[in-house]
């Protein structure tokens, strides 16, 4: 449960806002980060943190991009295809990406590391193709930058593994 | 005194309050700018762009600050370029509109465009083709055919229950959060959002149950497209075929003004039977809105097993017998027992009902004892002395109001005046909240009282002696017109000023409202809170003026009239102490509710009871008489406020029923008694004639209507929303006594019993929950998910104590009743109290605090 | 002399051919868009074209038809649609065959049709209920109500072109 694993980051998340249910957003990010998506449990334990409805955190996390309501991989890579990046061969980009990684658009690898989709603007069009990993901004992409990426985060997930 | 404002609507000047949102002002004018979003009881959004216009300003010279002119004299105005909504514009001095130019012809030919590009154009099968604020809308200023290509329309869900109340019909929503923005704003039950974005944007809710509130049938009034229609009309009929008959919700104090749509139907034999319920608009009462109690639970007017003929049960057996002999046999009856008669009147007796069982009991009985069912709360005199004045109108109230609710679970009891109340806290009114429990309108409450069961009456004790060390609050007071003021000053000097914060919010507005309920007293307490309450009031001179006063938290919608009419509970506690021989029992149903009345009328020699259904009371009767329900017949009802409201015949009459009325006014003709009115309306006239409270509240006075705003119904659905007018009467507020300046009023200490402690490990507290069990509401089948199995809350001490955990099955005993329920372990109940909500199970059970013990019983 | 033209004009009948129909032994063919009795029409599944919408008894001049709508289910199906006729009736007496309720039908599920020996000995025979107006289904196939696989029909209003 969150509210007992971070009471002291809850605490601090209340203290920033002037009442409870402003901070929703940063405790959906905190349950997010602790369980890799947001299920319907999470969005419970988070609208009972500050005394909303279910339906209000469902509503929060359906509207905004950067919460998934559904299960992620590890790595979560949401490449920008609008309209300026796509000038830039956003959309050729990704879909090497996608073959690359062997999956469907919006889909998961089989060893649940990677996750790719599309999103609307990152505001990084000076730097398409670009994407952004785990909210980590990677900018300037081609095929060759990814694959190294690729390879260096799945090395990071074994040795992680290994531990 | 509002300023008022000047403003210009295609060059016409207007006047309206400063500060008047424009949509609303151009109304109030009769000038259509059409919204779909907007809705006149709802914030501003400017969401759907219906309501584009052209605004524009006065042209003041700026070196001489003075409105230039042209060579006509007229005013020149300056245009913003670019369209604008008019939602979200506030009226300012000077201001001017445009709503009729080509661009704004144009604006709003282009919406609708859009709007339907993915809408399914299903009219001809949907519940609000008719009545549907888009296909008005379209037809008046949409552009008559489409640019976009139908096989590029999107399919989305067509039958997404939301709750198995209402259906969400995802095609047609046009997304303008009316429906999110009812629940958040007007509720606060935040259990209805948007889920995702653009195109993909839906209605969601997970709330458990969906769609957990009790007002979800007003979104569908609201909806301006047919997204959101009821499970309980669903096809029921084309709006244009209904015949709406104006009526009064029989359900709770709060006197709800309905229209009932009605059509013949094939099924019912023919009859003409209500179809739906919709709300009428009284702004003095529900504004536009009603529960889902009000609106899904009125199946019990056609339901199944409605009696339709006089039975009389005959060595065990009922034998059916017509209406004259059934007469013959009760006044024959009342002529031998008429010395020991027992009258019960239930809680949806109508004003006549209640005068003509009068009038029978007084041909018998020089004082006869006439009590009201459920006998679980007193004081109607009270609320006569001092009730809510004159022009009192919850919806209007602010913060120069402080609201107190005490004793009572107030959204279960009287679901739209929480709703008001709720809406008066946001609007900055001082709401305190006393209870023994936590309730939901704590949540809005300005301060929460607590007090143990029983000792409600200090709570008031200590506000009117903090009252008494204020001269500022005394100051309103004229002594010599209120009586017993010494003796009261001198009970109240021993008593501590409790409750400072709250106390203090109370009494420093200038008008104060209590809303007094009954839970966890006995009657005899009952009658010293609303005494303590009245006491108050008089003491802070706040009786007798609008918006302030009291006012009873009744169980059933006209307690308030029987009280006006001479019952009170007081006879029904004598009545069961010395049970009389015979009974005449009015539309009640004590025996299902009550074990202690169980075994007062068992034991009776002759009952007889009006009934729609064979309830256990009427199987314990011994004649029983069908009577109609309130959709059948005319009368009125008062509402907990004192309002007299008509409602009127709605539907086809069910067999040979017969109004209550003309039932005890035949027995009465028999008994050499006057003869029977012939309408309902003469029966009140007679009552106008007798009751001089009642006076001026004959038939045509009640029928009476203004012009209420905000618009609803008529040509102006998209504004409103498909809530009905009021063309049926608004009914009449009688005024408290306290209001005529000469009365004299009465003041009488009041005593604090604490309560008796006992061996039993706990005491029962019957409360009152909105979905139970009643001969009203059981027949509403649609509404069976959302009334709880019986069940007992106890608190978590009590419970561990006893080995009992949530969800365990229990045994509740005490002296004289048994029942079995589910135990509910949920932070609820003070420790020592068993809640038993009322209504719920089929054995009886105590309706006023008992002693009880609870056990853990198998599976 | 105008006697003779009368009598020509009778010996000139007399060779043409005859107008008279020897009714009801014989019947004269009716013309394509005469409007004699209404008919409700079915698909080729044999599912009801009728969804009771009641748009026909809004359009009738005379108020001779009744409808009441009720929900279709996917274990009991009448029409493709969310909604059906359950009680359909036309008044006969009433009926002034205008055909409005025809050009009112958004699924052209009524249909005047060219039968007119209209005759009853009772009031109340006048009333023709859905089950006298429904065509029967194609041959081979079953009538309503049917069994459907659910997901089939999700539209509120079947499309024309091909509603199964």
């Amino acid at each position: 449960m969150l509210a007992e694993k971070y009471a002291d980051r809850i605490e601090k998340i209340f203290s920033k806002y002037p009442d409870k249910r402003s901070a929703i957003m940063d405790l959906l990010y905190l349950a997010q980060e602790e369980y890799g998506w947001l299920s319907g449990d999470a969005l419970e334990e988070v609208a009972a943190l500050v005394d909303v409805d279910p339906t209000q955190a469902h509503s929060i996390a359906g509207f905004y991009t950067m919460y998934s309501e559904k299960p992620k991989g590890k790595y979560w890579f949401q490449v920008c295809t609008d309209l300026p990046c796509a000038l830039r061969g956003a959309d050729d980009f990704y879909q090497a990406l996608c073959e690359y990684l062997g999956v469907e658009d919006g889909g998961t690898t089989e060893d649940g590391l990677f996750t790719v989709e599309q999103v609307m603007c990152l505001a990084a069009c000076d730097r398409a193709p670009m994407m952004q990993c785990n909210f980590h901004y990677h900018e300037n992409l081609d095929l060759d930058k990814v694959k190294a990426l690729v390879e260096q985060l799945r090395q990071e997930a074994a040795a992680a593994q290994g531990e | 005194m509002t300023e008022t404002v000047t403003f210009y609507i295609d060059g016409q000047a207007y006047q309206v309050a400063k500060g008047t949102n424009l949509v609303d002002a151009a109304k109030m004018h009769d000038i259509d700018i059409p919204v779909f979003c907007y809705h006149p009881k709802l914030k501003p959004v400017g969401m759907c762009r219906m309501c584009l216009v052209e605004l524009g300003s006065l042209s003041v010279n700026r070196e001489t600050g003075e409105v230039e002119r042209d060579e006509h004299g007229e005013p020149v105005f300056r245009w913003f370029p670019r369209l604008q909504t008019a939602c979200t514009q506030v009226v300012t001095d000077g201001l001017a509109v445009r709503t009729t130019t080509e661009a704004v012809v144009q604006g709003r030919n282009s919406i609708l465009e859009f709007l339907l590009t993915s809408h399914p154009l299903d009219c001809p099968v949907c519940d609000k083709g008719g009545e549907c604020p888009l296909q008005n809308l379209t037809m008046g200023y949409g552009p008559g055919e489409s640019r976009f290509l139908i096989d590029d329309k999107i399919r989305l869900d067509k039958h997404v229950p939301l709750g198995e109340l209402i259906y969400l019909d995802r095609e047609r929503c046009i997304q303008c959060a009316r429906c999110t923005r009812f629940c958040d704003e007007i509720v606060g039950d935040d259990v209805l959002a948007f889920h995702e974005r653009g195109r993909r944007l839906q209605i969601v809710t997970i709330s458990d149950p969906p769609f957990d509130t009790k007002f979800s049938g007003n979104t569908t009034d609201i909806c301006p497209v047919g997204a959101l229609t009821t499970a309980d009309f669903r096809f029921g009929a084309r709006p244009w075929e209904l015949q709406e008959e104006a009526t009064i919700c029989p359900h709770c104090p709060v006197g709800c003004n309905l229209s009932a749509g009605t059509r013949l139907d094939r099924d019912a034999g023919g009859k003409k039977i209500i179809k739906r319920i919709m709300p009428r608009q009284n702004e003095w009462v529900n504004e536009i809105w009603i529960c889902d109690k009000g609106r899904f639970g009125h199946h019990h007017t056609r339901a199944e097993g409605r009696l339709e003929q006089p039975m009389l049960k005959q060595n065990g057996a009922w034998v059916p017998i017509d209406w004259p002999a059934a007469y013959d046999l009760v006044a024959a009856k009342l002529r031998q027992y008429g010395d020991s008669l027992g009258v019960l009147a239930g809680p949806s007796l109508s004003n006549e009902d209640l005068w003509e069982l009068r009038k029978l009991a007084g041909l018998v009985a020089s004082e006869p004892k006439l009590g009201v069912w459920p006998a679980a709360m007193t004081g109607g005199d009270l609320v006569a002395q001092v009730g809510v004045g004159s022009g009192t109108m919850l919806r209007a109230v602010g913060p120069e109001t402080a609201i107190l609710v005490i004793a009572s679970d107030f959204e279960e009891e009287a679901p739209i005046w929480w709703l008001q109340v709720k809406q008066a806290a946001d609007r900055g009114a001082a709401v305190v909240v006393a209870n023994a429990r936590p309730t939901k309108l704590d949540r809005y409450a300005r301060a929460v009282v607590r007090y143990r069961y029983g000792e409600a009456v200090s709570v008031l004790n200590g506000f009117a002696a903090q009252a008494l060390k204020d001269k500022s609050l005394t100051g309103k007071l004229s002594e010599s017109r209120v009586a017993g003021l010494s003796q009261l000053r001198a009970a109240l000097k021993g008593v501590k000023p409790a409750f400072g914060d709250a106390g203090r919010m109370l009494l420093s507005a200038e008008n104060l409202i209590i809303f007094a309920g009954g839970e966890g007293l006995s009657v005899a307490q009952h009658r010293e809170l609303m005494q303590a309450a009245a006491n108050l009031l008089i003491l802070t001179g706040r009786a007798g003026r609008a918006n302030s006063g009291l006012v009873a938290v009744w169980p059933g919608a006209n307690m308030q009239g029987a009280y006006d009419l001479g019952y009170s509970a007081e006879a029904t506690q004598a009545l069961l102490d010395t049970p009389p021989r015979m009974w005449i029992i009015g539309a009640a149903n004590p025996v299902a509710e009550d074990a202690r009345a169980a075994r007062a009328i068992t034991g009776a020699e002759f009952v007889v009871a009006t009934s729609l259904f064979m309830t256990p009371t009427s199987e314990a009767a011994d004649l029983v008489l069908p009577r109609q329900s309130f959709a059948e017949r005319e009368g009125t009802f008062t509402n907990g406020m004192r309002r007299v409201q008509r409602f009127y015949t709605v539907q086809g009459i069910i067999g040979d029923s017969l109004p209550d009325w003309k039932i005890f006014a035949a027995i009465g003709e028999r008994l050499n008694g006057p003869k029977a009115r012939i309408s309902a309306g003469a029966v009140m006239k007679d009552i106008t004639a007798h009751v001089p409270a009642y006076a001026q509240a004959s038939y045509p006075r009640l029928a009476q209507v203004e012009r209420q705003f905000p618009l609803v119904g008529g040509d102006d659905l998209y504004y409103g929303g498909t809530a009905y007018f009021n063309l049926s009467g608004l009914g009449l507020a009688i005024p408290p006594v306290a209001e005529d300046g000469s009365a004299q009023l009465e003041v009488r200490p009041v005593t604090v019993d604490a309560p008796a402690s006992t061996d039993a490990d706990l005491s029962l507290i019957p409360v009152r929950v909105l979905y139970d069990r009643d001969v009203l509401f059981e027949p509403s089948r649609l509404m069976h998910h959302r009334v709880p199995p019986p069940s007992v809350e106890l608190n978590q001490a009590d419970a561990e104590r006893l080995g009992i955990a949530d969800g365990d099955r229990v045994a509740v005993e005490g002296d004289g009743y048994q029942i079995t329920a589910t135990a509910r372990v949920d932070g609820r109940a003070p420790a020592g109290y068993a809640l038993l909500p009322v209504r719920l199970s089929s054995t009886p059970a105590p309706t006023t605090p008992a002693a009880c013990t609870v056990r853990k019983i198998g599976e | 002399m105008n006697l003779l033209r009368g009598f020509a004009t009778t010996l000139k009948y007399l060779f043409e051919d005859k107008v008279t129909v020897q009714y009801p032994e014989e019947e004269r063919p009716v013309r394509e868009r005469f409007k004699g009795r209404h008919a409700l029409k079915r698909y080729d599944n044999g599912l009801e074209k009728c969804i009771g919408c009641a748009l026909c008894a809004a359009a009738c001049p005379a108020d001779a038809i009744w409808v009441e709508a009720a929900e279709n289910t996917d274990e009991e199906r009448y029409s493709p649609g969310e909604r059906y006729a359950k009680t359909y009736e036309i008044n006969m007496m009433r009926c002034i065959f205008c055909g409005y309720c025809e050009d009112a039908c958004p699924t052209e599920a009524i249909v005047l049709e060219h039968e007119y020996r209209l005759t009853f000995s009772d009031r109340r025979d006048s009333i023709y209920t859905k089950e006298m107006l429904i065509d029967p289904p194609p041959p081979g196939v079953p009538g309503t109500p049917q069994q459907t696989e659910p997901g089939r029909y999700t539209r509120s209003i079947p499309e024309m072109k091909d509603p199964l």
